[in-house]
């Protein structure tokens, strides 16, 4: 055995018998002492009140909290379904009788409390204001006011809301008294749990019924005109129209009377992409109004042009033999041939001007003027609606739908029929004798707007009001936003969501049912499980951050923290880094990699609950109301290399928000929540907390239609309306 | 040369004694340790609890008052906790059998028969609880806890001296008992 050798001891243990016998004390392990992680934490929080208390000059409670107990529990009081209460018992005054005192809350044991509401702590009999508020402690630390009626106290969080995915311990201490002076005998306790922060939700716009105007109003008759062939301005406050003489006309969509620009023999006018310029054709030339000047220049070009529009800079037409532009000299230059067989015109030129569509008998085409290659359209009697506003897709009619197209004629999606306008905010009015339909390009979110005629309906660039003929009349009307359309985020959420409760159920095999091959090793190997099972037990789980990190494929990285808990208590939680992809196939989002995160315990300082990144923002959410003195320095963002970027860091409402920031898509990024960081009651930050990120893409996503860009101009130019001849006339 | 730990564990102290609010991060630290330290002698997770309650918050209470003698602060928190579980064996009068304690981990080499030997050190463990209160604290202190015997000292109160002592009292008392120590296999 080896004998013990202990300096400090020399002199006491003289022999080696004494030695040995010391060596044996010294080498026995005692067993790990069990402990009540719940144990723990509850009394750290019993030490922070106890500490606030002794700060702020209050009353000590926690004596009487640790005193021998004259007070009993009782369950939930009866009748109160919905309301989870507490009973206190105590006794009042020696010999006095037990007098029962009811502390009760709507939220208590609450697991989804929404932010924007005060905590309501209802009392059965009337209480002593000054002491009961002061007797009230919150963790996490969060300042609040205090509001009565009657007998029920109203915590107001003094930011306005509570903080999200947040468990909060309400106690109200001993120091509560009743009006006439009675105390409390013992701490009690609200303990629920708040939602995640509100995000901007896609939920049905409520449809107008069919009898609810949309603001229609009659502009100005057309002449016996037969479709309509008109333009907005690009600031959309006006419409050029040629009416049935042939002239054409401007006229305000609000007030003001109807301008005459051509008297006669117009057609085709198309309003510059800057917006400062008139184009139409007229008596077989090209007529110009330059909008500042009023001045109009004719351009003579060969062959007669049928058809007018700008693509980019200059101007491009239609003639019966093909498709010119002007060169720098002012020749003609044909761009592409029609073909020479059959009846051939083109009906309108792509907003970009670098495709037209056109007819050739009864068939429809696309024609793509830099190859020169036609591409075929639906079947006989397809007839062209209009573009989409980046000129990336089209919609054509046939007999029996509306078509949604790429430019490779491959059918995106099918919508009802109707005369069909495509908006800068990705809506498509369909309109007809009877009413009028909106929806989005891939058919969702179709509604039925308003009943009546509404024919050749065309957006104005605002994507909010459009013109259409009713009645031999041009009307203008302003049709309901759609609501905003599922982002990348929205639907990769609902594979997290559904990923997580089903982990939270225990079904193993519906969770897993989420994951692609990667996903599947990724929780095969050691380093995490589906199902978490034990003490503390796994009960429930909120995502701390998302974003999109890439495109082609859609792919999304959500940070989900799973709060561990003992009994009601939330103990620790541990996060995953999930990334999802959505498949080529199915266009479903699948969790392809998942990484396991820190793992922090609770109760131990200001925790985030929240992060939030954009390109040039992140905003971190904490728990706690904290001290601001202290944010500064204390929240920052690391690039990969570990240099601190610079960003204006702001405070209020236990958000930080660091601003300034210009985060590079698909860099790696680390958020740095240092110790320093210290909450009102004085707390710091247990340990640093560090979350990786990647910068986010900030391109915007077609969510439906891979191969159609559904991505607005940003600044909207104006696209022909659906052009002459009308496509159904 | 200072010691760099006990600089960064004076600045916690001291930012404790100003700010109460910030004593959770000394609690954090030591709470395992004590509450390790109460269990071995009250031998029961809801008295351990109890009396690890009392000793954080006495020590919360007194850390205005708190003066640094130049020894951990773990000492004095240990000298909480001693003068705790000394108060509750007073209220309680009796000690708990020892019959399921100390189903001890042996440290160090593999001996040659663990059976024999782990049956020896339980029952040293036995004959150390039927020491008296005092050497039984400081052979605890010193063997299990591996403290320093000045901070023994600042734990219950006495002078290094008197704690040597009672080590050696506890020893040689065991010694006495050394026969019925002696592995079987000798």
């Amino acid at each position: 055995m080896n004998s013990y050798h202990d300096p400090e001891l020399e002199d006491v243990l003289q022999d080696d018998e004494l030695r040995r016998i010391a060596s044996m004390l010294s080498s026995a392990r005692a067993p790990e002492a069990p402990l009540d992680e719940a144990y723990r934490t509850g009394l750290r929080r019993q030490l922070m009140n106890e500490a606030w208390a002794m700060t702020e000059g209050r009353q000590s409670w926690w004596r009487r909290a640790f005193a021998p107990p004259g007070l009993a529990w009782a369950g939930a009081a009866a009748g109160l379904v919905l309301i989870m209460s507490v009973v206190i018992y105590t006794s009042l005054q020696p010999g006095a009788g037990v007098q029962q005192i009811v502390v009760q809350s709507p939220v208590d044991g609450d697991r989804s409390v929404a932010l924007a509401q005060p905590i309501l702590v209802k009392f059965n009999q009337p209480m002593d204001h000054p002491s009961t508020e002061a007797a009230v402690q919150i963790m996490p630390a969060t300042n609040v006011t205090f509001g009565w009626n009657q007998n029920t106290l109203a915590v107001q969080p003094a930011g306005g809301t509570l903080a999200p995915n947040t468990q909060y311990h309400v106690t109200i201490g001993p120091g509560a008294k009743t009006a006439t002076g009675k105390p409390l005998s013992s701490p009690q306790t609200i303990t629920f749990v708040t939602t995640a922060p509100p995000t901007p939700s896609v939920t049905p716009t409520p449809r107008p019924t069919p009898s609810t105007a949309l603001g229609e109003k009659q502009l100005a008759g057309l002449a016996g005109a037969h479709g309509l062939v008109s333009q907005w301005s690009s600031d959309s406050s006006s419409i050029y129209y040629v009416d049935g003489h042939g002239a054409l006309n401007v006229i305000p969509a609000k007030d003001g009377g109807v301008t005459v620009i051509a008297p006669d023999g117009a057609s085709s006018p198309a309003v510059s992409p800057t917006g400062d310029r008139l184009a139409y054709l007229r008596n077989g030339k090209v007529e110009i109004l330059t909008f500042a000047s009023g001045k109009t220049d004719e351009l003579s070009v060969t062959p007669t042009p049928t058809l007018v529009d700008w693509g980019k800079d200059r101007i491009v037409w239609a003639a019966a033999d093909g498709v010119y532009t002007q060169a720098d000299d002012g020749s003609s230059h044909q761009l592409a041939p029609l073909p020479t067989t059959g009846t051939v015109a083109v009906v309108s030129f792509s907003p970009d001007g670098s495709h037209a569509s056109y007819s050739q008998d009864q068939n429809l085409f696309v024609l793509d003027l830099a190859s020169g290659k036609s591409t075929q359209l639906g079947q006989a009697g397809a007839t062209f609606l209009g573009w989409s506003p980046s000129g990336s897709a089209l919609i054509y009619a046939t007999s029996d739908n509306d078509v949604v197209a790429n430019l490779q004629g491959v059918t995106q999606s099918t919508l009802p029929a109707g005369e069909a306008t495509w908006s800068t905010q990705d809506a498509i009015l369909i309109g007809g004798d009877t009413d009028i339909l909106q929806t989005r390009p891939d058919g969702t979110n179709l509604g039925r707007i308003s009943g009546g005629t509404f024919h050749f309906p065309t957006w104005a660039p605002n994507g909010t009001t459009f013109a259409f003929v009713r009645g031999g009349s041009l009307w203008v009307a302003t049709a309901p936003p759609l609501p905003p359309e599922p982002t990348v985020l929205d639907e990769a959420s609902v594979v997290v969501d559904t990923f997580m409760k089903a982990r939270l159920a225990g079904t193993a095999d519906q969770a897993s049912a989420l994951l692609d091959a990667n996903g599947k090793a990724a929780y095969a190997g050691g380093g995490l499980s589906l199902l978490i099972s034990g003490d503390p037990s796994f009960s429930r789980y909120y995502i701390l951050s998302s974003e999109v990190t890439g495109v082609d494929p859609d792919t999304a990285r959500f940070v989900v923290r799973l709060v561990l808990s003992h009994g009601k208590t939330d103990v620790s939680d541990q996060e995953e880094a999930l990334t999802l992809v959505r498949d080529a196939t199915s266009k479903q989002f699948a969790i392809d990699q998942a990484t396991a995160g820190a793992h922090r315990d609770l109760g131990k300082g200001a925790e985030v609950v929240s992060v939030d990144i954009q390109n040039d923002t992140v905003k971190v959410t904490f728990d706690s109301d904290l001290d601001p003195t202290t944010v500064t320095d204390g929240v920052t963002i690391l690039d990969a290399k570990g240099k601190r970027l610079d960003a204006n860091a702001s405070y209020a409402n236990r958000i930080v928000m660091l601003t300034g920031l210009n985060l590079k898509d698909g860099d790696s990024y680390r958020l740095v929540v240092l110790t320093t960081i210290r909450d009102v009651s004085g707390q710091n930050v247990d340990a640093e907390y560090d979350l990786d990120f990647f910068g986010p893409t900030a391109k915007r996503h077609g969510n439906h239609q891979d191969s159609v860009t559904l991505t607005p101009t940003p600044a909207p130019s104006p696209s022909p309306s659906p052009a002459s001849p009308s496509p159904t006339s | 040369m200072s010691d760099p730990s006990r600089d960064d564990e004076r600045e916690l102290v001291e930012r404790a004694k100003r700010d109460p609010r910030q004593f959770g991060t000394l609690y954090d630290r030591h709470f395992q340790q004590i509450y390790r330290f109460v269990y071995s002698r009250v031998r029961e997770q809801t008295a351990a609890e109890d009396v690890t309650s009392e000793v954080f918050m006495k020590a919360l209470k007194a850390m205005p008052r708190y003066q640094d003698t130049g020894r951990p602060f773990a000492a004095w928190l240990y000298q909480i906790a001693v003068n705790a579980i000394a108060d509750r064996y007073r209220s309680l009068k009796t000690a708990q059998p020892l019959d399921d304690f100390h189903d001890l981990s042996v440290a160090g080499p593999a001996l040659e028969d663990v059976a024999a030997h782990r049956d020896e050190m339980r029952r040293i463990w036995a004959l150390v609880e039927a020491l008296p209160l005092q050497q039984r604290t400081a052979l605890v202190l010193k063997f299990q806890e591996d403290m320093k015997i000045e901070d023994i000292a600042v734990a219950m109160g006495k002078s290094p001296g008197a704690v040597k002592l009672l080590i050696h009292r506890g020893v040689t008392r065991l010694r006495e008992e050394a026969d019925t120590l002696r592995p079987m296999a000798e």
